[in-house]
C-alpha cells in the first residue's frame, strides 16, 4: 500500500482560495519568464538590457528563484494540511518521465561541459534521471510534483545569477552544427523553465489530483493555441509591414476635367467648353510591369497571369469535378469502380504540386507547342483543382436531404431533371465555397507554374488575352469582331507566386523591397480568396440552420 | 419502512383536475394537489424549488422533494416532462449543457451541491449514473469497471507501481469481481474480463454500466430509463437488480413504464407535461389511490 | 441512388448507341492526344457533335454518360501521371539501377558523369519531414483538442478560421520569410556555417503541416459520440481525463490519419525547401547534423529542372516517382485507417 493513504475529500472545500492565489501568482511569474525568453529570441531585448533597473538576465534569474521557493512553500503547506488540496498517491508516470528527462539533460550537460566527461557523461545522467523519477513518483503527489520542479528552478536561477554561464560560454552539441552561446542558453532555459513552472503552478494551484492535472494540461494546451493564433498574426503582419511601403509606392489619384461639349462663341472669339469631372487612379505596383523606363516596377503581368491561370483552371476543373461528384452521389452504386475513384481522388489530392509540374512537363508541354505556356499552366492547375472540387461537391450533394429527391421523383420527374432543377441548385452554395477555397490554394502554387508556364523573370507586359476589337471592314462580312486572342495562351507568362520566386532567385540585394511588395500582393490575393470562402461557408451554413 | 402522513386534499381541487395541463394553471394550484411525503430519518437527497431553463424554454418548475436513504424512488410521467432533466440536476450533469440554467437548491446529506467550491469529481463519485442507452467504453470489461477508481487515483497498476511496491492489482481484481456480482453479470463474463466491452449484448452492456457505476462506491445511484433499450428478459434482470441495490444504495429511477415503477419502487414522483411535479408519495398509494385527479387520469391511461 | 424512371428507360435500343458513340469519341480524343496530338481535334469535334445531338434528343441518357466520363477522368488522370512519370524516369533507372536510391557513399550527383544517386535527397526529405512532424503532430493534436473540447464558443469561432488561413499562406511566402529571416539568424546567432539548414526547413514545413493535422484531427475528435464522454464524466472523471482516456483513444484512427496526412503534406512541400536550402547534393556530416545543408527530393527537382535535359531530366523524374509513390502509399494507408475507425465506432460517425 501507499506510504500515506489518500485523504478522503470533502464535497465542499474551503480554503481553496489561498492555494489558488499562490498558484496564480506562480503561473504569472512563469509566464513572464516565458515571454521574456521570446523577447530575447526575437531580439526585442538583449540579455544585458536594463528593465526597471536590473538586466533581463537578473530578472529571469530572480523569476526562477521565486518559482523554486514558491514550489517548496506549496509542497510544505500542502503536506502540513495548511491549505486545502486533493493530491493523490503519486504524481504519476507522465510527470515522472518529464522530470526525469530534465534531470537527465541537466546532469548530462553539467557532467559533459563542466566536468569534461566525454562519453561517460551518460552514466551520471542516467543515474540522475532515475533518481529524479523515483523522487517524483514515490512520494505523495503534492511533494513529488513540486520539489523536482523547485530543484530545477533553483538550479537555473543560481546558474544564471551567479554567472556560471558567462559571456564566453559556448556549446556545440552536434559537430559542424550550430554553436549555442549564453544568450541562447538563457532563451532555451527560459522557454522550457517557464513552461514547466507554469504547468507545475497550475497543477498545484488547483489542488493537485485530477483537477490539478486538468488545469495543468489546459494551461499548456491554451498556450499552444494562443501561440498558433499569434503565429498567424505575426506572419501576416510581418509581411504586411514590410510589403506595404513598396506595394503602395507612387499611388496617385486625381480628378481631371473632361470636355463634353464645346462651341465657338463669336462675341468673345473664344471657345466655350463644358467639362465634367472624372476620376483617375494610378497604382504603379499593380498596374506596371518591370521595364527600364519605369519609375516604379510592378507586378501587373504576374497579376494578369495569375488571373488567367485561375480562370482557365476553373473552366476546366469545375464542370468536370461537379459532373464526377454528381455521378458518384446520384447515379453510381457502391462497388469496385467507386472505390477506385475514391482512391484516385484522394491520391490526386495528396500528390505534391511539383509532381503535377513534372506531369505537365512530360505530357502536355510537348503536345501544346513544346514550350512553356499559359494553356499548359491552366490545365495543370486544373488537374490540381479537380480533386478539391470533387471532394467538396460530393459533400455538398450528400448534404442535400433525400426528401427533395423523393418529392421530385414522386411527381414523375426524371432523375436528370431532378438533379438539374432541385439537387444541384441546393448544393450550389457548398460547391461555390469549395471552389473559392480551392482557388485560394492553387493561386498560391509556385512549383507547377515554375515548370510549365514560367517565362522571363521580370516581364514588362502581361498576356494579352482579352482583347475585344470591333471594326468595320471593306469586304464581306463587313465586320470584324475579336474577343479573345489565342496566341498568348501558348506563350509563357508570369504569375504572382512565380514572380516572387523569380525575384528571390535573381538576388535580393537590389530587389528586396520589390520582393516584399510582391509577397504582400500574393498574400492579399490568396488570403482574400480564403477569407471570402470561409465567410461564404459560414453564411450559407447559417442560412441553412435558420 | 417509512411512515406516510396524508394531508387531505380539498374537494374543489378534485373538481379542478383535468386530463391535460390547463394553460394558466398556476404552480400553487398544482402544488396544492400534492401529498406531503414524510418519512423517518434525514433525506439523502433533498431538492427545493428547482427550476431549469434551457435558453428560453422553462423545462422544470419549482420541483421540491425529499428522497430517503436506501430506497428506490421512481420518477414517472409522459415523455418530455422533465424527469431526466431533474435526474441530471442531482449530479450536476446539466452543467454539461451550455444553454442550461439551474436555479434552486439540491442537497446531498444536507450539503448544498450548487454552491461555489463544490468538488464535482467528489460529487460524481458519490452520486453515480446509468444512462438510457448502454455506453460502455471501447475498452476491456475490466478496464471499464476500474475506470472510475483509476481516475480518482485509488487504483494504480503497472510496471512502475510494482517497482514502487504499491501495485493495486489485487484490489482491482477484487473490485471487478464484487461489482460484477452485484450487477449479476459475473458468471457470464468471468472468463473474458479482458475482452472488449462492445462485444457484449445490450443487456450485458447495461449491466456492465451498472457495475461500472457501482465501482466508485457511490451512495446514490441515478438511473435514466435503464431498461428501455433492452428486451423483456434483460429488463426483468435489471429490475431484480434494482430492488437488491436498494439495500445498500439510494436508487432513483426514471421510467416511462408505469408497471415497472409500481413493481420496483418504494416512492413514486409523478411529473406531468411542462416540467411540473404533480404528486409524490408512497408507491402503493400513488397507484391505488392518488390524491390528484390528473395523476389518476395519467395512471389509468386517459392520456400520456 | 438510381430511381424508377432510370430503370424505365433501359430497354429502348437507340439511347445506348449515343452512350457508345460518346465513349468511343472521347476515348479516341484521349488516344489521339496522347499518341498523335495533331489529329486530336477531329475526334474532339466528333465528340462534341454526338454530345450535342444526344443532349437534345436523349438528354437523360447523355447526361448520365457524360458524367460517367467525367468520373472516369479522375482515374485516368492518376493513371496518366503514374505512367508518364515512370516512363520518363526509365532512362535514369537504366543508367543507375538500384544505386539510384541505394548508393550511400559519395559522390552522389554529377550530371556530367551521369551519376545520379538520390540518397542525400531522400535523407534530406526524411530529416525535414521528421522535424516537421515532431512539431506538427503534438501541437496539432493539442490544437485540435483545444478547438473541439476546451475552447469557449467565441474562441472556437476565431481559431478555426485562423487555422484555415494559416494553411492558406503560400509556401513561397514561407520560403521567403525563411530565406530573409531564419537563414541569416542561424548564421549570425547560431554560427551555422552554411546559408540554409535542414532544421530551418523542418521548422517551416512543420508550421505548414500544422493546420492540416489540426483540421483532420479536430473532425475525428468531434465525431466521438457524446454519450461516451457523458459516461466518463458521470463517473467523476475530469474533462481532461475524459479527453485523454476516452475521446482520443476512440478517435485514435482519425488522429493517426490526420498525422499521416500531415506527413504527406510535409514530404511534398517544395518551394519553402527550394528557397531556404542551399543546393548541394551531399550528406550532412555527421549524418544526424540537422544544421547541415542538403537538398530534398522536391527542392532538387525545382532547382534543376531548368538546366536539366536528357538523362539528368530523367533522373529528376525518378525523384518525382519516389515522391509520388511514397505519398500515394501514405494516402491509401490513411484512407484505410479512417475507414476502420468508422467501423469501430459502430458507423456512428
Amino acid at each position: 500500500m501507499a506510504v500515506d493513504s489518500t485523504p478522503t475529500n470533502d464535497l465542499v472545500q474551503e480554503g481553496t482560495g489561498r492555494l489558488q492565489t499562490i498558484g496564480y501568482v506562480l503561473q504569472a511569474v512563469a509566464l513572464l519568464v516565458l515571454v521574456a525568453s521570446f523577447a530575447l529570441l526575437f531580439e526585442v531585448v538583449d540579455a544585458q538590457s536594463l528593465v526597471a533597473g536590473q538586466s533581463v538576465l537578473t530578472w529571469m534569474g530572480l523569476g526562477f528563484g521565486v518559482l523554486g521557493l514558491g514550489f517548496v512553500a506549496v509542497a510544505g503547506l500542502s503536506r502540513a494540511d495548511l491549505v486545502e488540496s486533493t493530491p493523490i498517491k503519486s504524481a504519476g508516470v507522465g510527470a515522472g518521465i518529464v522530470y526525469a528527462l530534465i534531470g537527465f539533460v541537466v546532469v548530462g550537460l553539467v557532467s559533459s561541459q563542466t566536468l569534461g566527461l566525454q562519453t561517460l557523461w551518460v552514466i551520471p545522467a542516467i543515474l540522475a534521471g532515475g533518481l529524479v523519477f523515483l523522487g517524483a513518483v514515490y512520494p505523495r503527489e503534492d511533494i513529488g510534483s513540486t520539489l523536482p520542479a523547485a530543484g530545477f528552478m533553483v538550479f537555473a536561477g543560481t546558474t544564471f545569477l551567479t554567472g556560471t554561464i558567462g559571456l564566453d560560454w559556448t556549446w556545440q552539441p552536434i559537430p559542424n552544427g550550430a554553436v549555442f552561446d549564453a544568450s541562447m542558453a538563457l532563451i532555451v532555459t527560459g522557454f522550457f523553465g517557464g513552461l514547466l513552472g507554469a504547468w507545475t503552478a497550475a497543477r498545484a494551484g488547483n489542488g493537485f489530483g485530477s483537477r490539478g492535472r486538468q488545469s495543468g494540461a489546459y494551461l499548456l494546451v491554451s498556450v499552444n493555441a494562443v501561440a498558433m493564433a499569434a503565429l498567424l498574426f505575426a506572419l501576416v503582419t510581418f509581411v504586411a509591414v514590410r510589403g506595404w511601403a513598396p506595394m503602395t509606392r507612387g499611388i496617385k489619384t486625381g480628378i481631371f476635367w473632361e470636355p463634353v461639349y464645346w462651341f465657338y462663341f463669336q462675341p468673345i472669339q473664344e471657345y466655350v467648353i463644358f467639362q465634367i469631372p472624372g476620376l483617375w487612379f494610378y497604382w504603379p505596383f499593380t498596374m506596371e510591369g518591370a521595364a527600364l523606363m519605369n519609375d516604379i516596377n510592378g507586378v501587373a503581368p504576374a497579376i494578369i497571369g495569375t488571373f488567367w491561370l485561375v480562370v482557365g483552371a476553373i473552366l476546366f476543373a469545375v464542370p468536370l469535378g461537379v459532373g464526377a461528384a454528381v455521378f458518384l452521389t446520384e447515379y453510381a452504386e457502391q462497388g469496385r469502380f467507386t472505390q477506385l475513384v475514391e482512391i484516385s481522388t484522394n491520391g490526386l489530392w495528396s500528390t505534391p504540386s511539383i509532381v503535377y509540374g513534372l506531369f505537365g512537363l512530360a505530357l502536355l508541354v510537348p503536345r501544346l507547342g513544346n514550350s512553356n505556356s499559359i494553356l499548359t499552366g491552366m490545365l495543370v492547375l486544373g488537374f490540381m483543382l479537380l480533386p478539391l472540387v470533387v471532394i467538396t461537391s460530393r459533400e455538398s450533394l450528400k448534404s442535400v436531404p433525400d426528401e427533395y429527391r423523393d418529392a421530385s421523383a414522386a411527381l414523375g420527374v426524371s432523375q436528370w431533371q431532378t438533379i438539374k432543377s432541385v439537387v444541384l441548385p441546393a448544393a450550389m452554395p457548398g460547391v461555390i465555397t469549395g471552389v473559392i477555397l480551392g482557388v485560394g490554394r492553387i493561386a498560391g502554387e509556385t512549383a507547377p507554374i515554375l515548370l510549365v508556364t514560367g517565362g522571363s523573370p521580370f516581364p514588362s507586359t502581361g498576356a494579352d488575352i482579352f482583347d475585344p476589337r470591333f471594326a468595320f471592314t471593306g469586304q464581306f462580312p463587313w465586320v470584324s469582331l475579336n474577343i479573345v486572342n489565342v496566341d498568348p495562351l501558348l506563350q509563357p507568362s508570369s504569375a504572382l507566386p512565380y514572380q516572387l520566386y523569380a525575384v528571390i532567385s535573381a538576388g535580393l540585394s537590389e530587389n528586396l523591397s520589390f520582393a516584399w511588395g510582391t509577397a504582400l500582393v500574393l498574400l492579399l490575393v490568396v488570403l482574400g480568396f480564403y477569407a471570402i470562402g470561409i465567410a461564404s461557408r459560414a453564411y450559407f451554413r447559417r442560412k441553412l440552420q435558420a | 419502512m417509512s411512515e406516510t402522513h396524508a394531508t387531505p386534499v380539498s374537494e374543489q381541487d378534485a373538481d379542478q383536475a383535468t386530463g391535460q395541463t390547463t394553460p394558466g394553471e398556476t404552480n400553487e394550484q398544482v402544488q396544492a394537489e400534492w401529498l406531503e411525503y414524510e418519512f423517518q430519518g434525514d433525506a439523502k437527497v433533498s431538492a427545493t424549488d428547482v427550476n431549469v431553463h434551457y435558453g428560453d424554454d422553462h423545462a422544470l418548475h419549482d420541483i421540491s422533494m425529499d428522497i430517503p436513504e436506501h430506497s428506490v424512488t421512481a420518477l414517472i410521467g409522459p415523455s418530455g416532462c422533465g424527469k431526466s432533466t431533474f435526474l441530471r440536476c442531482l449530479n450536476r450533469m446539466n452543467d454539461r449543457i451550455k444553454s442550461a440554467r439551474v436555479d434552486g437548491s439540491v442537497e446531498l446529506d444536507g450539503m448544498e451541491i450548487y454552491q461555489d467550491g463544490v468538488n464535482l469529481v467528489e460529487l460524481r463519485k458519490r452520486v453515480g449514473m446509468v444512462f438510457q442507452a448502454p455506453n460502455p467504453f471501447p475498452k476491456s470489461i475490466r478496464d471499464n469497471i476500474s475506470y472510475g477508481p483509476r481516475k480518482h487515483g485509488e487504483i494504480e497498476t503497472g510496471l512502475v507501481s510494482r517497482l514502487l511496491g504499491r501495485d493495486d492489482q489485487e484490489q482491482e481484481d477484487e473490485l471487478v469481481e464484487r461489482t460484477l456480482r452485484q450487477a449479476a453479470l459475473w458468471d457470464e463474463v468471468k472468463d473474458r474480463l479482458d475482452d472488449n466491452a462492445l462485444g457484449l449484448s445490450g443487456g450485458q452492456q447495461q449491466r456492465l454500466c451498472i457495475a461500472r457505476a457501482l465501482a466508485t462506491d457511490p451512495e446514490v445511484l441515478l438511473m435514466d430509463e435503464p431498461a428501455s433499450a433492452l428486451d423483456p428478459i434483460a429488463t426483468s434482470k435489471i429490475e431484480d437488480l434494482i430492488e437488491e441495490l436498494a439495500e445498500d444504495y439510494t436508487v432513483i429511477v426514471v421510467t416511462h413504464n408505469m408497471q415497472q415503477a409500481a413493481r420496483i419502487s418504494d416512492q413514486t414522483a409523478v411529473f406531468l407535461t411542462g416540467g411540473h411535479l404533480v404528486e409524490y408519495g408512497d408507491t402503493e398509494q400513488i397507484f391505488e389511490n392518488p390524491e390528484s385527479q390528473r395523476v389518476e387520469d395519467y395512471i389509468t391511461g386517459k392520456f400520456g | 441512388m438510381s430511381t424508377i424512371s432510370d430503370r424505365v428507360q433501359i430497354g429502348t435500343g437507340r439511347p445506348s448507341v449515343v452512350s457508345a458513340a460518346l465513349a468511343m469519341t472521347i476515348a479516341a480524343t484521349v488516344l489521339a492526344f496522347l499518341v498523335v496530338p495533331g489529329l486530336t481535334v477531329y475526334p474532339l469535334v466528333a465528340f462534341m457533335v454526338v454530345a450535342a445531338y444526344g443532349w437534345y434528343a436523349h438528354q437523360e441518357e447523355t447526361a448520365r454518360s457524360l458524367m460517367f466520363v467525367m468520373t472516369a477522368s479522375t482515374v485516368l488522370i492518376l493513371a496518366l501521371i503514374t505512367v508518364y512519370l515512370v516512363v520518363k524516369s526509365i532512362p535514369a533507372f537504366r543508367i543507375m539501377g538500384v544505386d539510384i536510391v541505394l548508393k550511400t557513399n559519395g559522390p552522389f550527383w554529377n550530371p556530367r558523369e551521369k551519376l545520379y544517386a538520390l540518397f542525400p535527397m531522400i535523407w534530406g526529405t526524411l530529416i525535414t519531414t521528421l522535424i516537421a512532424i515532431c512539431i506538427a503532430a503534438p501541437l496539432g493534436v493539442a490544437g485540435a483538442l483545444f478547438i473541439s473540447e476546451i475552447a469557449p464558443r467565441w474562441a472556437r469561432e476565431l481559431l478555426k478560421p485562423a487555422v484555415e488561413m494559416l494553411a492558406g499562406i503560400p509556401s513561397i511566402v514561407y520560403g521567403f520569410i525563411g530565406f530573409v529571416i531564419i537563414n541569416p539568424y542561424m548564421m549570425n546567432e547560431l554560427s551555422v556555417s552554411t546559408f540554409g539548414s535542414l532544421i530551418a526547413v523542418g521548422i517551416v514545413i512543420g508550421v505548414m503541416a500544422l493546420p492540416t493535422v489540426v483540421s483532420v484531427a479536430e473532425d475525428a475528435i468531434a465525431s466521438v459520440p457524446g454519450p461516451m464522454k457523458d459516461g466518463s464524466l458521470a463517473l467523476g472523471a475530469t474533462n481532461w481525463q475524459t479527453m485523454t482516456d476516452v475521446t482520443i483513444p476512440a478517435a485514435f484512427s482519425g488522429v493517426t490519419a490526420a498525422v499521416l496526412l500531415g506527413v504527406g503534406r510535409a514530404i511534398g512541400e517544395t518551394m519553402a525547401a527550394t528557397v531556404i536550402l542551399g543546393h548541394a547534393q551531399v550528406l550532412p556530416e555527421p549524418l544526424y547534423n540537422v544544421f547541415g545543408n542538403t537538398e530534398t527530393l522536391t527542392s532538387l527537382i525545382a532547382s534543376q529542372y531548368g538546366i536539366a535535359s536528357g538523362s539528368q531530366l530523367s533522373a529528376l523524374f525518378a525523384a518525382g516517382v519516389v515522391l509520388f509513390v511514397t505519398v500515394l502509399v501514405i494516402s491509401i494507408a490513411s484512407q484505410r485507417i479512417e475507414a476502420r475507425m468508422k467501423q469501430k465506432l459502430g458507423g456512428e460517425v
